[in-house]
């Protein structure tokens, strides 16, 4: 079968063309909290990794993306030694902001290696459109937003994952995805969330015999339980040993953080604090009792450490529980249905669960949500269905990481270019499926597009020049609710789906 | 990045064999034909082969390509914290500050030493314009005289959107409409015509001067491009008002002159003899001049009616008019408006060349020291060179009015221009490069021959405005836009594909596969050189000179191949002379 076009290849090469062009684009703390860590990694010795804390951005990520700054704080050394200085705090010279961006295009050659791999991984008429849902994660917004400008390396992260997710394509190299998975968890804890489909999956699929639940593959047992243990081991074995365990703990889960981040990631929690703050108007006439400690909060508008004044709190454990419990769901069928699909599936929804209802979530968690659900988005008609309005609200709800007027026309030209784009090849790509279309999630996924265009309108000018600065909260909770909606109405579709097909 | 849309039908018709027509019914080009495209750009929108309409494909080009202005827009401008004088950035703004505060007689009068106003009128009201809405947004980035090289972030920002703001409005449409009228003409597919509408759009020079350098040439240009359009769709007196908005936006539009001239004067003798037709052109071209000026006209009247002399002491050119003239005559204050306007828009009293261009005069003042030698006689010797020059292909398109031949002939006049005539900025061969670029729109636009003096013109052009964008250090946006381009379009140095002699190597391919060659060879080997030793001490210009010859040559080239490429395709020469005259021309 011959080559289709345009390669990846050749998207990532005007792509990477584009991302350069951004090098003096907005950049957020992170890029200093990035900065930092090549500091800390380059010029510390190991055991002072983690209790380091000159600057407010300590190494909050597990040691394998520390390992990973090291490697390049050895390139950095080259270019600009001054930006390796852990006292050197807010440095930002060209060298050193030309450097990290370029380290973030480089990384992310292994999401192109990844993405060659899915698409040839897939075989027969869904070719075509494995290759339009590879080159749409390369081009993904969210990627181009959080990596690009607001700047992190999820690029490469996210290659790993879809690597791994690949890998479990074949029976022979399960074992691998399941080592490749245990690897990324070291470093990035995000993932995490995703672990209870690879535990789910790997365990029936690879440590159980496919003809019964009840014999054990104690080889295949041993071997990942081995492998998986010496990944450990290789990543916080060093620290181990001098007893930094609880240390590294204590900095990679920070309990003490409030329930949404200071912008409303598009959660449950965003609708239930919408909710709440309509009751406040509300309470007086229909007889619900008005916490007076919480107004104060709520007034200020954005939410650090979030009191509710009329619904009751919400305590960690309840975002635990339900957390589990709507990830629970999903894994019982992929338990008794192991295919690649279900998988995959069961992937996307462990990330919806933990998105809608975790404690702390950061909109960029999105990607976790997106990303794997890309790679089946295009199965059938049902599945893009479901996927639609997710991809509106998903991006949508990243907006507001970039807040400076020059960045302004780039998130959202390119977002509505990548929407019109893959909207419609996925439109002509997407085969009819062979169960009935749900008509009302249709109308609902086409109506919510169509409600984006004023709300964007009204985010970015009308409420600008109606109320200038005051209110500043309006936008955020506008946005925010409305890209809850579309991430929960897009979870609840996809559930049925996925139950049904 | 632009235009994938695949769509699922006519693929799986293919897969099966059966191979059926374009189902949109249009003949097959040489690039759709292939089993696989023939350059990156293709591929781009090999999806979209005959099922997308160019309704959906067009938003999407729309958007990369403002995607792409934007982006460059991010980095620094011309004379960015660079005090005394700043730069064209500085220039653009300030002539915003005079042309809202100071009354419309003052505006070629004021302070001339500090970026005095010396663009045409059109100029003028676009900045009185664009200095109105951003007064709106923030009064004091035009405070009369406080505001002088302000470098506020904001208002980097708002000034970056007037130049893609003016561009959407003006040259866009006109190229959009431009290559959908050509391609229709030269019988290209709607789909390659989407393809050159990109790289038409995606061409790195006016993106780099106009959205990274600073400046609005591309009004201008898209002015000239309607004017083209209008020519194309048969509309000549709508043709004649969009060349004098051109000329009264940008006087280097002067370049397009004589073409619009010869063509408009050819069509009104061919196929006959149509003197109504001439006598509305010149008199829609005389109305549209006198709209142009007629704000300053009544601006002086008032003045004169009110009262009001506040001119500062009067120029030494007006010594010599105050003679003539009654200077208390109300007609004295209109025409001393116009006579500064004249004076201060083309400025006879400079030298013959500015800085280092890579033109005619500059290169061979390397060899020979020319510029010694007496004004006038400099001035003499470039208007003869230049007549000579720009009437052969002038002439054609007098007895031949054809259309086809429109961009062909503009490139070669602007070419001659840009090589021979006098005060020519290294800025202006956006001039020779725009028409030439459009050639991309027309039959075989997409060939491997046109691409590759296309491209070859457009990568020696950005070449040699690279010593004007490393001042401010762009060296980055310079190395990505041009890099991309030539990716775009299959060209050196990412690809020799356009110079692969497919089996049966003619003299002519071999001569340009070598020709272009040492020029891309010698542009490699500047770009080490520039970068890694220092010029000798006793010629701190040595490489700004050796980017002039080098760019003089290649543009020489350029000319010959236009003229060349005009002459075969007028059919003006006898068909015996053709064989001959092709080899001897394009060697």
């Amino acid at each position: 079968m011959g080559e289709i076009y345009p390669t990846l290849a050749q998207c990532a090469v005007v792509a990477a063309a584009f991302k350069i062009l951004l090098f003096p684009a907005y950049k957020s703390t992170d890029f200093e909290v990035h900065r930092n860590w090549l500091a800390i990694t380059n010029s510390l010795p190991l055991w002072e990794w983690y209790y380091e804390k000159t600057s407010e951005w300590t190494l909050d990520y597990p040691p394998f993306f520390a390992y990973f700054e090291w490697i390049i704080s050895q390139v950095a050394k080259l270019v600009d030694p001054a930006m390796l200085r852990v006292y050197n705090l807010e440095y930002d010279s060209w060298q050193t902001v030309y450097f990290q961006r370029f380290t973030v295009i480089i990384t992310e050659l292994l999401l192109v290696y990844a993405l060659q791999l899915f698409v040839d991984s897939t075989h027969g008429a869904s070719k075509r459109a494995a290759q339009a849902a590879a080159i749409s994660i390369l081009l993904s917004p969210g990627l181009l937003i959080i990596d690009h400008i607001h700047f992190q390396y999820n690029g490469v992260m996210y290659a790993i994952l879809i690597w791994s997710l690949v890998l479990a394509r074949k029976k022979s190299t399960l074992l691998w995805s399941g080592l490749l998975f245990a690897a990324l968890l070291c470093m990035k804890h995000i993932y995490l969330y995703l672990a209870p489909a690879y535990f789910v999956f790997l365990l029936r699929a690879y440590c159980l015999s496919p003809k019964s639940i009840f014999r054990i593959q104690f080889v295949n047992c041993v071997k990942l339980g081995g492998g998986i243990a010496a990944i450990f081991g290789v990543a916080f074995g060093p620290f181990a040993l001098k007893g930094q365990i609880p240390q590294i703990l204590s900095r990679l889960f920070p309990f003490s953080r409030g329930l949404c981040h200071a912008y409303w990631a598009p959660n449950v929690w965003a609708i239930y604090s919408f909710v709440d703050r309509v009751l406040i108007v509300l309470a007086p006439r229909i007889g619900l009792s008005v916490k007076s400690g919480a107004l104060q909060s709520v007034t200020r508008g954005l939410v650090g450490d979030t009191a509710f004044a009329v619904l009751p709190d919400i305590t960690p454990q309840v975002c635990f529980a339900l957390t589990l419990i709507f990830q629970a769901i999903p894994l019982l069928r992929l338990f008794s249905q192991p295919t690649w699909d279900t998988f995959i599936g069961a992937v996307t929804l462990c990330g919806y669960a933990s998105f809608l209802f975790g404690w702390h979530v950061h909109e960029k968690a999105i990607l976790l949500v997106i990303i794997p659900f890309s790679l089946i988005a295009l199965k059938d008609r049902r599945y893009l269905g479901a996927f639609r309005p997710l991809a509106v609200a998903g991006h949508v709800s990243l907006f507001p990481l970039l807040f400076t007027p020059a960045e302004f026309p780039i998130k959202t030209v390119y977002t509505i270019f990548w929407l019109i784009l893959f909207l419609m090849a996925f439109d002509r790509l997407a085969p009819a499926s062979s169960r009935p279309r749900f008509f009302l999630f249709d109308r609902f996924s086409t109506l919510y597009i169509t409600v984006s265009i004023p709300l964007l309108l009204y985010c970015s000018l009308l409420h600008g020049i109606i109320f200038g600065k005051s209110y500043e909260f309006l936008p955020l909770m506008f946005t925010s609710s409305y890209s809850a909606i579309g991430v929960v109405g897009s979870w609840v579709g996809f559930l049925v789906v996925y139950f049904t097909s | 990045m632009a235009g994938h849309s695949p769509s699922p039908h006519k693929p799986r018709r293919k897969a099966k064999g059966t191979g059926g027509p374009s189902n949109l019914g249009h003949s097959t080009s040489v690039e759709s034909s292939g089993r696989a495209p023939s350059f990156p750009l293709a591929a781009f929108f090999w999806p979209a082969r005959g099922s997308a309409s160019q309704w959906e494909i067009l938003p999407i080009i729309l958007m990369v390509v403002g995607l792409f202005r934007w982006a460059a827009g991010l980095w620094g401008y011309s004379g960015f914290e660079k005090p005394p004088m700043f730069g064209d950035y500085e220039a653009q703004r300030h002539w915003m500050e005079i042309t809202t505060h100071l009354p419309i007689t003052q505006w070629y009068f004021h302070d001339l030493q500090w970026w005095g106003l010396d663009y045409p009128p059109l100029t003028a009201y676009h900045s009185w314009l664009c200095g109105k809405i951003g007064s709106l947004i923030d009064p004091s980035w035009f405070a009369l005289h406080k505001s002088r090289g302000i470098h506020d972030p904001t208002l980097k920002i708002f000034m970056r959107g007037t130049v893609i703001v003016s561009e959407y409005l003006i040259y866009i449409p006109a190229v959009v409409i431009f290559v959908r009228r050509f391609s229709r003409l030269s019988g290209v597919t709607s789909w390659s015509a989407s393809i050159s509408l990109a790289a038409i759009l995606m061409q790195p020079a006016t993106i780099l001067i106009d959205h990274i350098h600073f400046q609005y040439n591309t009004v201008m240009l898209g002015f000239v491009v309607a004017s083209m359009s209008s020519m194309l769709a048969g509309r000549y007196l709508w043709s004649a008002v969009f060349f004098v908005a051109a000329l009264g936006f940008k006087q280097m539009a002067l370049y397009y002159a004589f073409p619009v001239f010869a063509f408009l004067l050819g069509s009104c003798f061919s196929p006959r003899v149509n003197v109504l037709r001439f006598i509305r052109i010149a008199l829609v071209t005389a109305i549209s001049f006198g709209i142009l000026v007629l704000p300053f006209v009544i601006g002086a009247y008032n003045e004169w009616k009110q009262g009001i002399r506040s001119k500062p002491a009067p120029l030494p050119l007006f010594q010599g008019l105050a003679a003539h003239l009654d200077t208390k005559a109300f007609y004295y204050p209109i025409v001393e408006q116009l006579v500064q306007m004249v004076h201060r828009v083309f400025p006879f009293a400079r030298g013959l060349f500015e800085d280092k261009v890579a033109n005619f005069w500059c290169a061979l003042n390397v060899v020979v020291k020319i510029k010694h030698l007496p004004a006038e006689l400099l001035q003499r010797l470039s208007l003869i060179a230049t007549l000579a020059s720009i009437i052969p292909p002038n002439l054609i398109l007098i007895f031949r009015p054809r259309k086809e031949l429109l961009p062909l002939a503009f490139a070669t006049t602007a070419w001659g221009f840009f090589l021979f005539s006098y005060q020519v900025h290294e800025k202006s061969v956006l001039l020779p490069l725009a028409p030439m670029t459009l050639l991309l729109a027309g039959s075989q636009g997409l060939s491997k021959e046109i691409r590759a003096w296309v491209g070859f013109a457009n990568i020696l052009g950005c070449w040699t405005m690279f010593p004007l964008l490393q001042r401010v250090d762009l060296r980055v946006p310079y190395a990505v836009l041009t890099l991309l381009w030539a990716y775009l379009l299959g060209l050196p140095p990412t690809s020799f594909s356009v110079y692969s002699l497919d089996g049966h190597g003619s003299l002519k391919k071999i001569a340009t596969a070598l020709i272009h060659g040492s020029f891309y060879l010698a542009m490699a080997m500047w770009h080490m050189l520039e970068l890694n030793l220092q010029p000798p001490p006793d010629k701190p210009d040595l490489w700004v000179v050796a980017n002039v010859g080098v760019g003089a040559a290649g543009f020489a080239l350029c000319y010959v191949w236009c003229f060349a490429r005009l002459v075969l395709q007028s059919d003006i020469l006898p068909k015996a002379l053709l064989g001959k005259k092709s080899k001897t021309k394009t060697n």
